[in-house]
């Protein structure tokens, strides 16, 4: 438990009527540290993001937000925080300049200069009334709004969906500025590639409950590897059995293929030069395919689930692993 | 502290109450055209005299006298059609005040800056209030300006007594909008209820010379403290304010209450 904590999330709960949107939720963010949070969609970021902004009341449990309690004292803690929602609304007849006008009267500063400059990183112009923009100048324009006012805490839900890859990037960039500065964010989305450069820890929430707070660094370390080898005879599924890690292992007559982590790669590797080797190749898997083994479908968050069918869980497809592919023997 | 969401609200609208102040202006303007016409016939109330009593009590002011200038806007204009413009721009901007801002979850980024709930309730009630003054007061100018054209004198002190007393009659039922709008975000709802309570109101009023239930109520009914005192006669009737005003009290923070306590969906 740090004091610090930007936000601190503690058994958070919200049931509307019978239904449970968000089931227990705890977890914290620190300065200088971005969120990523991630699960599919329906299965309660944004009742969380809604609580956290003050718009929801918790059944049970608390969210604080910069020590200030979500619910009660929203006014105090949103002077501190920029929000960008999930379905960025604007004012349809207001400009972008007329928005930026509003927004920062309404938190008694002087953010013009600042929106004008994001504005232009992000190619966008603010003279156009919101109604002409498209999804993604929409998005732009909610980025601008939510970060003009330098604040501590950054809210953003799915913040870079509809945004071009190019404009990713700055978005990115301007995300590590402020963390730089010692802001915080919480980043929700429902594909770990969107937040994979970026955060720092991923929360994985699956109907209503927190599956799993990870290190995107320790993530990677248990990155999988997939395993291949085609042997001189036949081999049984049997040889392989009982390595702490490996997982998949499908055998076919003399062809083996497996996922491993790295910590069973060596284990593995004795295994397989035990015999005659043909061919073998062994690839990362892309991050995204970690972590859908992991967290993908009906996992328990422990690491030790099973296998999930690509995509499913995420509602998104997953790009096919052949693009991790670094290394390579034959 | 600049009033920031009202002087916005006020903006949106500006063009909304452009129209209706011009439409008002020419509603009194057909009034006011036919007004020769009819002027100094005695007949026209004897017309009206014939009327079956429930009729007469529905349309027109007990006494009135419809070749007087005074008698003729009382039938004419108040007792049924400016009560309804002023009643459809309070109870339309009421209702859409909070529910209207849902509906196009801008809530959402208003509410993400440092604007609490009530300060929000609060500037949308006045901006309510404030258009329905706004069209009250061109009513008013209208029909003075207007009047005088076709000598159709009318005391401004009196006009300006009855436009107080319609505004308020709006404002009444527009915060009854806003607050059903702030506790539910509905805004179909939140427009539904307060018309129907409006006509019922009306009604019960209107009957309450003929039907014992009525004659009861109709203290109650906001059409009582807008119309029954005779405001173009008598002016200013300040228990009527003050009742309307204690009402539309009471509403506003009906509506800070309900809406405090709510939950904002996506």
């Amino acid at each position: 438990m740090c004091a610090e904590a930007l936000v601190r999330l503690d058994g958070l709960t919200k049931r509307f009527g019978r239904n449970t949107a968000l089931e227990g939720v705890s977890f914290g963010i620190e300065p200088g540290e971005v969120f990523g949070y991630l699960g599919p969609n329906g299965a309660g970021k944004t009742t969380t993001i809604r609580l956290l902004m003050g718009l929801l009341r918790p059944t049970a449990g608390t969210a604080r937000v910069l020590g200030l309690d979500a619910w009660r004292q929203p006014v105090e803690a949103h002077r501190r925080v920029g929000y960008v929602p999930g379905e960025p609304a604007l004012y349809d007849r207001l400009t972008g300049h007329q928005h930026v006008a509003y927004c920062a009267r309404l938190r008694h500063r002087d953010d013009a200069g600042r929106a004008a400059k994001l504005a232009a990183r992000l190619g966008l112009d603010l003279g156009k009334p919101a109604r002409t923009l498209s999804r993604g100048n929409r998005q732009k324009l909610a980025v601008v709004l939510a970060v003009m006012s330098r604040p501590r805490l950054l809210i953003l839900d799915e913040p870079t969906s509809g945004i071009d890859p190019l404009v990713q990037q700055v978005f990115h960039e301007i995300l590590r500025e402020h963390t730089a500065e010692g802001g915080s964010a919480l980043f929700s989305s429902h594909v770990l590639g969107e937040v994979e450069r970026v955060a720092d820890r991923i929360g994985v929430v699956r109907a209503g409950r927190l599956v799993a707070v990870e290190r995107l660094q320790d993530l990677a370390a248990r990155s999988l590897h997939r395993v291949r080898a085609r042997f001189a005879e036949d081999v049984s599924a049997t040889d392989f059995a009982g390595l702490p890690g490996v997982r998949d292992i499908v055998v076919e007559e003399r062809a083996l293929s497996c996922n491993a982590p790295q910590a069973a790669l060596d284990a593995l590797l004795k295994r397989i030069s035990a015999r005659r080797v043909e061919d073998f190749e062994c690839a990362e898997a892309p991050l995204e395919e970690t972590f859908l083994t992991y967290y993908g479908n009906g996992g328990n968050g422990t690491g030790t689930g099973t296998r999930a069918a690509a995509g499913s869980g995420t509602g998104e497809p997953v790009g096919a692993g052949d693009d991790g592919e670094d290394s390579r023997a034959s | 502290m600049r009033p920031n969401v009202l002087l916005k609200t006020l903006r949106d609208q500006a063009r909304g109450l452009a129209a209706w102040s011009v439409s008002l202006a020419l509603i009194v303007a057909m009034y006011a055209a036919v007004w020769p016409s009819i002027r100094g016939q005695p007949s026209m109330s004897d017309f009206i005299d014939q009327m079956p009593e429930a009729f007469r009590s529905m349309f027109a002011t007990t006494g009135a006298d419809m070749s007087t200038p005074t008698g003729y806007i009382q039938i004419e204009l108040l007792s049924f059609m400016g009560p309804i413009a002023v009643l459809i721009y309070a109870v339309g901007t009421g209702a859409g005040a909070i529910g209207g801002e849902e509906d196009r979850h801008t809530m959402d980024l208003l509410l993400s800056n440092p604007v609490g709930r009530w300060r929000v309730v609060l500037e949308k009630f006045l901006a309510m209030a404030a258009g329905t003054f706004l069209l009250a007061a061109v009513t008013g100018a209208a029909l003075v300006l207007e009047g005088r054209l076709v000598e159709l004198d009318l005391p401004a002190d009196k006009v300006a007594a009855t436009m107080l007393h319609l505004a308020l009659l709006g404002v009444v039922f527009g915060t009854l909008a806003l607050a059903l709008s702030a506790a539910t975000g509905r805004t179909g709802l939140s427009r539904g209820i307060p018309a129907a309570l409006a006509v019922l109101a009306y009604v019960v009023n209107a009957l309450a010379p003929l039907v014992d239930v009525f004659d009861r109520l109709q203290k109650l009914s906001p059409f009582y403290q807008y119309i029954d005192h005779d405001p173009l006669r008598r002016g200013i009737a300040w228990d009527s304010v003050l009742v309307s005003v204690a009402t539309i009290a009471v509403l506003a923070g009906a509506a800070v209450v309900g809406f405090r306590r709510r939950d904002i969906p996506a």
